[in-house]
């Protein structure tokens, strides 16, 4: 494998740039050469969704995604999720309801749901599921993710 | 493309959702009354994860660090001709590229299996690579170290290893059919072993038996899954001969003494550390070759050397579980006392043993009988190899498989004699006064199984089940209601029984309390982390027992260096019983040094002390008083007048603790189940169990470890199957092929508790990380077979999928 290429793009608010082989995936990108070890891999083949990012503002599988497709992009990982040292109400809830186990699904699953949450912002339970219905969880049986989701979303209306 | 206007940043605007009082309560729910045990509190363990802060260990980066990569057998059994690594070698970013041969050259002895209950078992020497010959798909066979994983992966292409076929064992039958081609050519046959659990006079039973129910069992492969693969990072210095290794594992202290035995190295000079786990479900308690390779590499590199498996080598590579064929027969009397069981559990052991060897296989057999008071039993084992993956841990470890065991007998009994199933169960449990009761193999230490029983059905009716069922079906759907119940053997154990038992290892706990300068606490623990909360719930223990806040507690785990050894490791469901209860006595002898201490200080009796929040008062004084930072200090640093001349200075207590017996959870199951009569679909609309584990800790982490425990169970009783073709390929090795349920399949769960002690457990905790997965299997199965009752199924295998469950009913209509 010859020659690098330059990818250029925006991580959680801040400008990037770094060489990379034209095969490397975002996800190794951005854990092996920007340090964003908060996106995990459960799978590689775009199944588990533990690898999940916003990309533009839309959710996508970094593992399925090769680094210089992002050129230019707006990334947000779970390390951009809290700001100024306090949690996004996902995160609270989550944390409240105990929504995570392992942790492993967990930067994924909040950005399923936030973008679950962005679409509709008053999900039934139902709704809810079939909304992360893309991401596995190994840990949790899914109940307290499920209650997560829906006290983050009264907490999100209740403060909109 | 379309692009909405979204971000995580858009939705963590500056005070968006922010509520002091509702998110920042540590404390959930906690009744005043009582202490931190027992009080829902939120874990202590989630702010790192919750913000991306981890350290899982492909996060592990150190320098000059090499990646390893493992190249896998295609084929399921053959002999290795030979095996060409030149072209390999000369791959640019290669660093080296080891053979099983080598591998074997370089250990000291071959893959340990710790679990070895048939003395007579015969056990193949295992090693990390295959040598000679390859018994499965996807063993190891060569391994590469090289700059990064990507080359090491395009140096494994460059590999060539030439294979003379042999014929496939691929199956049960095929291992155990006449003329079956041999995995071992020294053996007899293709059987490791077997052994027999008696108890009573089982041939007397069945002779004066009114009633005698036959059945045979059959259980898919599966495997735990977890959403993070393993790995290892090794750096073992080829001057000091130190190792230093991180690695995805629930058993520290096991791993760093098979780590010793097998390269053959003392135990001073291996450290082993954990980093964040992402989940175990008992895949990361087993210890395999990729540990022994990555150790080998390193030390021939002279560099620190990552090996991550993937997902599809995970699939091939993790212990594999839960497939057995169980022949049975129950003898009874036509008013439904079971008087007898008789059972031969066929083990579907791999092509070499894992380190649990035959140990799961022999529980399900030990544990056979489970609730029911059963005073005659012959209950068997046979381990047989096949060309598939080793056999090894997966949460349940065996009981799965007794408990769907003897509650479709009690099912099958209740419809022979036309008895209620719950009567059945009812007449022959274990009853309150019996305990401690002997069961073939171990000792029941309490329980109230006929009140959990009533507490479930009580709940169903409250929850409106009967009616939802009878609405469903006047609407001509086919809706059924199930139950289990189960036990659940926890605080694995005494030392000296597991090793009677054949455990190559002792089964105690050591924990150390220390107070430091500041008053506040760190607890040191041996017990592992893997996402189950073990931290946040040692820190309510100690917390509770030393008095003070939970937030001044740290619980520090995962490293062989500074934390204390315990047996077997964090499997079993023992953390929190043996931890929890070593803990809480290490604790509470601390606290009573803390006040003589203060004693001495406030001029007072100990006995007059009381401590709350960090603060030793005087009972009846409350301004007299010294805070636990205080005493931290005088016990520290600034001791002279303050520390009695009879006190040694520090506060720190290190308690061992090796329970005088196993503890019994146990737990009642009820699920309610639509099946499509059309496609064979089961969906399952509501899912209850009643539960009793003892003190429990927090119920947060209880109910959590329950509802994740019963997922395992839905996904192991409806999607999982790791399938074999003929030939003895692996079909599976995606989540695409291996269906590990999503939140659309998993229904919503409700939790009933009770609370029976365990009297020899300090605290009377009891485990329970298994038992929401060993009762669901039974349970669903049953709710199946209610759905479809003008069906007349029967329902003799897991997993229940569509094409078996329409053929089930094929053969139900057909037999009338
Ligand atoms: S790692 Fe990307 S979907 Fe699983
Ligand atoms: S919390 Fe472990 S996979 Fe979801």
């Amino acid at each position: 494998m010859t020659g690098k290429v330059t990818v250029t793009l925006k991580v959680n608010g801040r400008t990037f740039s770094a060489d990379c082989e034209p095969r490397k995936t975002l996800a190794d990108f951005l854990r092996q050469d920007l340090g964003f070890t908060g996106v995990h891999l459960g799978c590689e083949h775009g199944v588990c969704g533990a690898c999940t990012i916003s990309v533009d503002g839309s959710t996508a599988r970094s593992c399925c995604m090769l680094a210089v497709q992002a050129e230019g992009t707006e990334v947000t990982t779970v390390e951009g999720l809290a700001s100024d040292g306090n949690l996004h109400p996902l995160q609270e809830a989550f944390w409240k309801h105990h929504g995570l186990q392992c942790g492993f699904c967990t930067p994924g699953m909040l950005a399923a749901a936030s973008e679950l949450l962005e679409d509709n912002p008053d999900p039934t339970a139902d709704e809810i599921r079939e909304g992360i219905s893309g991401n596995l969880c190994r840990c949790t049986g899914y109940q307290f993710i499920v209650d997560s989701v829906q006290d983050a979303a009264q907490h999100l209306r209740s403060t909109t | 493309m379309e692009r909405r206007d979204f971000s995580f940043v858009a939705l963590a605007r500056p005070g968006a959702g922010r509520d002091k009082k509702t998110w920042e309560d540590t404390v959930v729910e906690q009744n005043a009354h009582e202490g931190l045990i027992g009080a829902r509190v939120r874990r202590k363990e989630d702010l790192r994860l919750l913000t991306g802060r981890t350290q899982f260990v492909d996060d592990v980066q150190l320098s000059g660090m090499l990646e390893a990569a493992v190249l896998r057998s295609p084929v399921p059994h053959a002999r290795i001709v030979s095996i060409d690594v030149s072209e390999a070698l000369e791959h640019p970013g290669v660093y080296a590229v080891m053979t099983g041969a080598e591998v074997k050259e370089a250990v000291s002895s071959p893959q340990p299996v710790i679990w070895r209950m048939i003395p007579d078992q015969l056990i193949p020497d295992g090693y990390p690579l295959a040598v000679d010959k390859v018994r499965y798909v996807g063993q190891g066979v060569a391994a590469v170290a090289a700059k990064d994983r990507a080359t090491a992966e395009d140096a494994l292409e460059l590999i060539d290893v030439e294979y003379e076929e042999l014929p496939a064992v691929a199956s049960l039958e095929d291992a155990l059919a006449e003329d079956a081609p041999k995995l071992y050519e020294d053996w007899p046959s293709n059987v490791s072993g077997s052994t027999t659990i008696p108890k009573g006079d089982v041939a007397a039973a069945f002779a004066d038996a009114d009633v005698v129910v036959t059945e045979s069992f059959r259980f898919a492969r599966q495997t735990g899954a977890p959403l993070e693969t393993r790995g290892v990072v090794a750096t073992w210095d080829p001057y000091t001969s130190h190792l230093d290794i991180w690695l995805s594992t629930q058993s520290p202290n096991l791993a760093r003494d098979l780590l010793g035995e097998v390269l053959g190295i003392s135990v001073d000079k291996i450290r082993v550390r954990t980093p964040d786990v992402g989940g175990g479900f008992g895949n990361k308690f087993d210890f395999y070759g990729e540990e022994i390779v990555a150790a080998i590499l390193s030390r021939s590199t002279g560099r620190s050397v990552k090996l991550i498996e993937d997902r599809m080598e995970s699939f091939v590579a993790n212990a594999h579980s839960r497939e057995q064929k169980i022949d049975v027969e129950l003898a009874a009397t036509s008013d439904g006392a079971i008087t007898g069981l008789r059972a031969t559990v066929y083990a579907v052991l791999g092509g070499q043993l894992g380190t649990v060897g035959i140990g799961p296989c022999w529980t399900t057999a030990a544990l056979m009988t489970g609730p029911y008071d059963i005073p005659n039993a012959e209950l068997s084992v046979v381990g047989v190899m096949t060309n598939r993956s080793p056999y090894g841990s997966y949460r349940g470890w065996g009981q799965p498989k007794s408990n769907f065991v003897h509650e479709r007998m009690v099912e099958l009994l209740s419809r022979r004699i036309g008895m209620d199933a719950q009567e059945i169960r009812r007449k022959n449990f274990v009853p309150p006064d019996a305990f401690p009761y002997a069961s073939p193999v171990f000792f029941y230490d309490s329980g109230r199984y006929a009140d959990c029983l009533d507490l479930c059905e009580k709940s169903v009716e409250q929850a409106g089940w009967l009616e939802r069922r009878d609405k469903a079906r006047a609407d001509g759907t086919a809706v059924g209601i199930g139950y289990s119940f189960h036990v659940e053997i926890t605080a694995f154990g005494p030392s000296r029984i597991l090793n009677m038992a054949g455990l190559q290892h002792a089964g105690f706990d050591e924990e150390v309390v220390r107070i430091d300068s500041t008053g506040h606490v760190t607890v040191y623990t041996g017990q592992s982390a893997m996402g189950q909360g073990v931290q946040t719930a040692l820190a309510q223990v100690a917390a509770q027992s030393l008095g003070v806040a939970l937030d001044d507690v740290t619980v520090v785990v995962g490293d062989t260096d500074t934390c204390p050894y315990t047996g077997y490791g964090t499997g079993a469901s023992r953390a929190a019983a043996v931890g929890g209860g070593a803990v809480l006595t290490a604790a509470t002898r601390l606290k009573e040094k803390v006040l003589r201490i203060a004693g001495q200080i406030l001029e007072a009796s100990p006995e007059d002390l009381v401590v709350q929040d960090g603060r030793v008062s005087v009972t009846g004084a409350p301004d007299k008083s010294i805070s636990m930072a205080e005493i931290g200090d005088a016990s520290y640093r600034r001791m002279n007048g303050l520390l009695p001349e009879t006190e040694s200075p520090t506060l720190e207590e290190r308690e061992v603790f090796d329970p005088a017996n196993v503890a019994f959870s146990y737990g009642c199951t009820a699920v309610l189940t639509e099946v499509d009569t059309e496609t064979g679909e089961v969906r399952l609309l509501d899912y209850l169990i009643a539960h009793d584990c003892g003190t429990v800790i927090n119920p947060l982490i209880v109910d959590g470890q329950l509802h994740g425990g019963a997922a395992q169970a839905i996904g192991g009783a409806l999607y999982e199957e790791l399938v074999y073709g003929d030939d003895g390929q692996i079909q599976t090795t995606t989540f695409m092929d291996y269906l590990i349920p999503t939140a659309t399949e998993i229904p919503p769960f409700r939790l009933e508790h009770m609370a029976t002690v365990a009297d020899h457990i300090p605290g009377g905790f009891k485990g329970m990380g298994e038992g929401g997965t060993i009762g669901g299997g039974a349970a669903i199965a049953h709710s199946v077979e209610d759905a479809l009752s003008d069906y007349g199924v029967s329902i003799t295998s897991l997993p229940i999928t569509p094409p078996r469950l329409l053929a089930a009913m094929r053969a139900g209509k057909d037999n009338g």
